[in-house]
């Protein structure tokens, strides 16, 4: 009890330690304000990500004998015995995993036999193994003697559905969570343009300024697109808020380096969510991606820099900027890894994905880079796991890996250093727990709101903005904030597990899933290592370290969260129907809904060009 | 796809792993928060390894250490520096028990709530401590470069007012010390234990007191020596037939043989430890050295030299000061402290322990009493003194333990002088001086 004794001391002291000076008064208050501000900042985005209504999609139908309809809510749909089968046919002669029925970008539609025993047959015609059969509405499909007619969404359901679907920003106004950001940024540049006392300059709130612009640009850039969900966009500029905070404290010299790599990193997303909007072009790219990933991780390992006992960084010569490939390889293993349903039951994918990432980690070790290698084995056991569902997969991987883990802690004597220092950082505080333990004292030193951004210490510690940066933000933004910048990232990761049940293909929901067990995964090992709960292994916090590769990649990833948005109108990665052709009718019956003769005149129906895309694209 | 989401639910997994290890993080924040922000390194408050924030005064405000200009100061007077450094502490962080290290957090004014910076953001707390400055530049005064401890505290309170250990030194021109054989750095008050000789015999009279239901109506006889086996104990004087209570005011040594042979190892062992004598105490949070008590086998030398505080019989000086305060508190031990309570805490009753029974601490008060008051003008004063041998040809050890009832005046002492002869006539002047002082 005798820091509370202290903090009632230190209460009585408010208002008798007032000296008139209402400027620092002012920053003082705001060490108060920017917690309050980030917790409302990350409940609305969490509130209108998992509470807004999302009516699930229809894009086909299957009407069974009696005449009721089943419908396919997915792209990807696997029809089966079992129970985990999106159709469950409950009958003696449908086989567990018996057929999928697939759609592909530009509404095609293909059913494949994945393990059935009797076959599969589209209007008598027997389906082969992998090529798959084409499937039109009115077509009749044989799954062991059970009988389907396929119906697909024409233009019209496609158009008609998104109408009447609930668009997001109904419960939560987006502008408003951004009007509290902005609030947000605000206060911290006011924050440190006090704290540089009486050599104050403009230039770092002018780059706070600059970011709020940005990601004011973002948010009308997106409306101008038709869309209207920006939740995942602002904790995306909420941590990078943070880490501009850093960067203004630990190097403010490179502010402009760092607003030229949030730039790179935005335009990244935005290219990331239009390649994800074409499921084909995915399917045709992926072999290319898993190629290069290897590739560039031997390029490093031949090519790269050593610094502090691991070869990570390319130098670009010329411009003198350093480049981190392994955090873009993590993007290419994610987009390798992630499949479509049609490849997730055919071993030889997850074998050569195993293969794949066995190169990957191989290679790391190579490099010594030990942190990076541990992420790349998170990535593989969740892709691995949710591909296969096989626990005892898992379980041999983790024994392989702490067997690999071993060698590797024998034969690399820094490695096996950091594992001795662990949870004994202050015995070691002037040798191999010197970072450690400045990390700890600086974090407690800043209290739950902190010593006020720009009046720290701890930016001096070698590392501290990049593998200790929970440090930094504890002591100069308090314990609160540091909590709500972690919870940021928890935040995306059950977005990821919400949004995995809406998401069109399986592709997405592996890719969202894997990225957020990355992201976790190095918060994780970042602030639990820098706090000597977990060993130090110099991992970067995702958005927030310092590294303009981690910040780019960082916004990369961001997209594949973007990708299983499937409300109405939320996600530029996601593609709305094309113009419908056709009025009335409509091939796909509701439910409760009687069937309706195919003549209603066109103009019985207005047309509202927000839900429709260009044919362009 | 319903496959593949319901697989994703193994994330939860991982998201609460990591919820569970942040979780982890913050119990250990506000479980070792205080310890981390106090480290040397913590350039907020510390510069170059000194704590720069914070100021301690003694109980009559006077500064004993401050910061100037980012720089740690001290205090004006080079006696008072000198008398009050093992309880302020030295800017090398030299002295372990100094409130510069023992109370940096309270000097920080940290708390995991606030951290360094209290609610307005500024930096650094005045603690005051219980001392008082004057008690110890006298004391340092009467011990003339000798080495030993003077400790004075409000037995009803269990504040210390004085804390002297000596040898010292001005931190302003700290010695260059090598190997500290001496223990200059050493607070002894707190970092010593000594034999305790005659002064022990309060202890075994309480024993006796609570055992012996005919100990009033006793006597003993003393031809100046005790026969016990091949081993003799002996008495300075041949004090002839004497009962119990004389036996304390000449400090007759047969008189608390004969005790302890009847009361037993066990039974001393017990007294020992409840009063916290064989083990350690706490000062303002600090705990200090153990003493010793030794289980000797029954009916030897040995076992009635530990029933008059030699054998192996060791006290911490502090320990000795909590109970000698607890008899004239009535039995209760106040729990010994250097930091003043102030504001709401203040109210709050100070923690207690009751040491032995209202009757048993009365009795031991009368018979402590000291009659002949000439040396000691002005003082109701009840005490006892110490010649502890301490082997070889070195000079004993002089102790003078007591306290004073004079109204208004609650206050217990502990005075050591090591290898400084008679107890009486060496010791008790020391009392007497800064008692003296106390009084004014």
């Amino acid at each position: 009890m005798e820091w509370f004794r202290s903090f009632i001391n230190s209460i009585q002291e408010t208002f008798a330690g007032f000296d008139g000076n209402y400027l620092i008064f002012a920053t003082m208050i705001i060490r108060y304000i920017l917690p309050v501000l980030a917790v409302i900042i990350v409940m609305r985005c969490i509130k209108s990500l998992l509470r807004e209504k999302s009516e699930g999609e229809i894009w086909a139908q299957l009407q069974m004998e009696n005449g009721t309809f089943i419908d396919l809510n997915y792209w990807e749909n696997a029809i089966g015995r079992s129970r985990a089968s999106d159709i469950y046919v409950d009958f003696p002669t449908v086989s567990r995993k018996h057929a999928a029925v697939i759609r592909d970008d530009k509404g095609n539609w293909q059913i494949y036999d994945i393990q059935s025993k009797k076959g599969v047959l589209v209007n008598g015609v027997r389906v082969k193994d992998e090529a798959g059969l084409e499937i039109k509405t009115g077509d009749i499909i044989d799954l062991g003697g059970i009988t389907f007619v396929f119906i697909a969404a024409d233009r019209t359901d496609e158009y008609e559905q998104a109408v009447s679907r609930t668009k997001p920003g109904k419960l939560f106004k987006q502008h408003i969570t951004l009007a509290y950001l902005t609030m947000f940024q605000m206060l911290l540049a006011a924050q440190f343009y006090v704290s540089q006392g009486s050599s104050a300059s403009l230039l770092i709130p002018f780059y706070f300024i600059a970011l709020s612009m940005l990601m004011w640009a973002c948010f009308f850039a997106n409306r101008v697109l038709g869309r209207v969900a920006f939740e995942i966009e602002t904790i995306g500029f909420f941590l990078t808020t943070i880490g501009m905070s850093v960067a203004s404290t630990s190097v403010p010299s490179e502010l402009v380096k760092y607003l030229i790599f949030i730039i790179l990193g935005i335009c990244f997303y935005y290219s990331m969510g239009w390649f994800l909007r074409d499921l084909d072009r995915i399917k045709k790219f992926r072999r290319p991606i898993a190629i290069i990933g290897p590739l560039m991780l031997v390029f490093t390992r031949l090519f790269g820099e050593r610094v502090h006992g691991a070869i990570r960084w390319i130098n670009i010569p010329g411009i003198g900027i350093t480049f981190q490939p392994s955090e873009f390889v993590k993007i290419a293993v994610i987009f390798a890894g992630a499949a479509t349903l049609e490849r997730l039951f055919a071993r030889r994918n997850l074998f050569a994905f195993i293969g794949l990432m066995g190169a990957c980690m191989g290679l790391l070790a190579l490099m010594t880079d030990f942190g990076s290698a541990l992420i790349f084995f998170v990535v593989f056991l969740v892709i691995a796991f949710l591909r296969s569902g096989d626990f005892a997969t898992i379980f041999l991987s983790i024994a392989g890996a702490g067997f690999a883990g071993l060698v590797a802690l024998s034969s690399m004597p820094h490695i096996a250093g950091r594992f001795a220092t662990w949870g004994r950082a202050w015995e070691f505080a002037d040798t191999r727990g010197w970072q450690q333990t400045r990390a700890m004292s600086a974090a407690a030193s800043g209290g739950l709101f902190g010593i006020g951004a720009g009046n720290g210490w701890f930016n001096r510690i070698f590392a501290a903005d990049s593998d200790l940066v929970f440090g930094v933000v504890s002591e100069e933004l308090g314990l609160l904030l540091a909590l709500i910048m972690v919870s940021a990232i928890v935040i995306l990761a059950l977005y990821s597990i919400h949004a995995s049940s809406s998401a069109r293909s399986s592709f997405y929901t592996i890719a969202a899933c894997a990225t957020a067990a990355v992201m976790v995964f190095q918060m994780m090992l970042n602030v639990l290592g820098s706090m000597d709960i977990l060993p130090f292994t110099g991992v970067t916090f995702p958005f927030v370290s310092m590294g303009g590769t981690s910040l780019v990649a960082s916004w990369g990833m961001l997209a594949f969260f973007k990708a299983v948005d499937t409300r109405q109108n939320a996600s530029f990665a996601v593609k709305m129907p094309k113009r419908p052709t056709r009025a009335g009718g409509g091939a796909i019956i509701y439910k409760g809904q009687e069937y309706i003769p195919d003549d209603v005149p066109q103009d019985t129906i207005k047309l509202d060009p927000k839900y429709w895309e260009s044919d362009k694209d | 796809m319903y496959r593949v989401s319901r697989r994703t639910l193994s994330m939860f997994f991982l998201i609460a792993v990591a919820v569970f290890g942040m979780g982890f993080y913050v119990v250990r924040y506000f479980v070792y928060g205080t310890s981390w922000a106090t480290a040397p390194f913590n350039a907020t408050v510390f510069h170059e390894g000194v704590l720069i924030s914070g100021r301690v005064t003694d109980r009559n405000n006077v500064v004993l250490a401050d910061v100037t200009d980012g720089k740690r100061t001290f205090a004006e007077s080079s006696d008072v520096r000198r008398a009050v450094l093992h309880a302020v502490g030295d800017r090398e962080g030299n002295i372990g028990t100094g409130a510069l290290r023992v109370y940096a957090s309270e000097l920080i004014g940290y708390n995991p709530l606030t951290g360094a910076f209290s609610v307005t953001g500024s930096v650094g707390n005045t603690i005051n401590l219980t001392i008082d400055s004057r008690l110890h530049v006298e004391a340092l005064k009467a011990l003339d470069g000798r080495r030993g401890v003077v400790m004075v505290s409000n037995y009803e309170t269990g504040e210390l007012l004085c804390m002297v250990s000596s040898p010292t030194f001005d931190p302003n021109t700290p010695p260059v010390i090598v190997d500290d054989e001496v223990g200059v750095y050493l607070n002894r008050a707190l970092q010593a234990a000594y034999a305790p000789g005659s002064i022990y015999k309060v202890v075994t009279a309480a024993a006796a007191i609570e055992n012996i239901t005919d100990i009033h109506s006793r006597t003993f006889n003393c031809t100046g020596e005790l026969v016990l086996g091949d081993d003799i104990v002996t008495c300075p004087s041949v004090h002839g037939s004497i009962d119990f209570e004389r036996g304390m005011r000449v400090s007759c040594n047969i008189v608390y043989s004969n005790l302890a042979l009847e009361l037993g190892a066990d039974v001393l062992a017990d007294y020992a430890d409840k009063f916290g004598l064989s083990g350690r105490t706490t000062v303002g949070g600090i705990t200090t050295a153990s003493g010793n008590f030794e289980k000797a086998p029954p009916g030897t030398a040995d076992l009635a030299w530990s029933g008059i505080g030699q054998y192996t019989n060791m006290v911490n000086p502090a320990s000795m000061l909590r109970f000698i305060g607890a008899i004239a508190n009535e039995g209760t031990a106040m729990e010994l402290s250097l930091l003043k309570r102030s504001g709401l805490t203040s109210i709050l009753p100070s923690s207690s322990t009751r040491l032995m029974p209202r009757s048993t601490a009365v009795e031991l008060s009368n018979i402590l009493e000291i009659q002949n008051r000439q040396n000691f003008p002005g003082l109701q004063i009840h005490a006892k003194s110490g010649t502890a041998q301490v082997g070889g040809d070195k000079a004993p050890h002089a102790w003078y333990v007591g306290y004073i009832t004079n109204p208004g005046h609650p206050y217990a002492f502990v005075v050591i002088i090591e290898h400084g002869g008679g107890g009486t006539a060496n010791a008790a002047p020391v009392a007497n001086r800064v008692l003296q002082v106390a009084l004014k």
